[in-house]
């Protein structure tokens, strides 16, 4: 991993929390629920198309890291800076990830 | 409930982006991958946090982080510990990135909001 790998990676993955946090919300709020498909589409698929597409995000294993880490762990964040308390947040972490491991083991078992 | 609620809801979105994204960008390039953000995104979105199958009292967890883990479990299972240790160095770049443009974000968000009130 270069340094300008770093950079790239950095970059990309700083990006698209940051859209989702400003964005989706404000969407939601103009359009209602279709703000959300809107925003799966601006925000996501463009990033998607900078972070994978063009790939911002450097790969240096065998195990794909997605640009939703960066979205799982930012807006986590943000939450937290904004004055949420943690409450639950840390015990629906731990389902989510074992959501996710579930989720991975049957796409393992198909392709 | 809650929790299966978040576990199931994870898994379904983790399932779709890690299989049928990659479907959909292989046979229709970069217009596929926007595409199947729109569709996937769009549809998990609705379901695990419009309609808010994924539990969220406290600090917001996003369906993203499940998202994020079925795509590299994927692929530890597949080909081995091996792959997931050589990604570390991505992963931890991606979280790192991750967490300052949230932090970034927040501190923007409650600037333009005080803007505003002004």
């Amino acid at each position: 991993m270069t340094i300008q790998n770093i950079i790239g990676t950095l970059a990309g993955a700083f990006i698209f929390p940051f859209i989702i946090r400003l964005a989706w919300g404000k969407m939601v709020g103009c359009w209602g629920s279709i703000g959300g498909w809107m925003a799966a589409g601006f925000i996501v698929g463009t990033c998607w198309t900078l972070n994978h597409g063009v790939g911002f995000i450097f790969q240096t294993g065998g195990a794909w890291i997605d640009m939703a880490w960066a979205a799982g762990f930012g807006l986590f964040t943000a939450s937290l800076v904004s004055g949420d308390k943690l409450g639950e947040g840390p015990t629906t972490a731990v389902m989510a990830i074992l959501g996710g491991t579930l989720g991975g083991f049957i796409l393992s078992c198909v392709i | 409930m809650k929790h299966l609620g978040t576990i199931i809801g994870t898994a379904i979105a983790g399932m779709f982006v890690m299989s049928v994204w990659g479907a959909f960008a292989g046979a229709y390039g970069i217009a596929g991958g926007w595409f199947a953000g729109l569709i996937i995104i769009g549809t998990m979105w609705f379901m695990n946090h419009y309609i808010g199958l994924v539990h969220n009292k406290g600090a917001f967890i996003d369906m993203a982080l499940g998202i994020g883990v079925a795509g590299t479990m994927r692929d530890v299972f597949n080909n081995g510990i091996q792959a997931g240790v050589e990604s570390l160095p991505t992963l931890i770049t991606v979280i790192v990135g991750g967490i300052i443009g949230g932090y970034m974000a927040a501190k923007l968000e409650k600037y333009l909001a005080e803007k505003a009130n002004n």
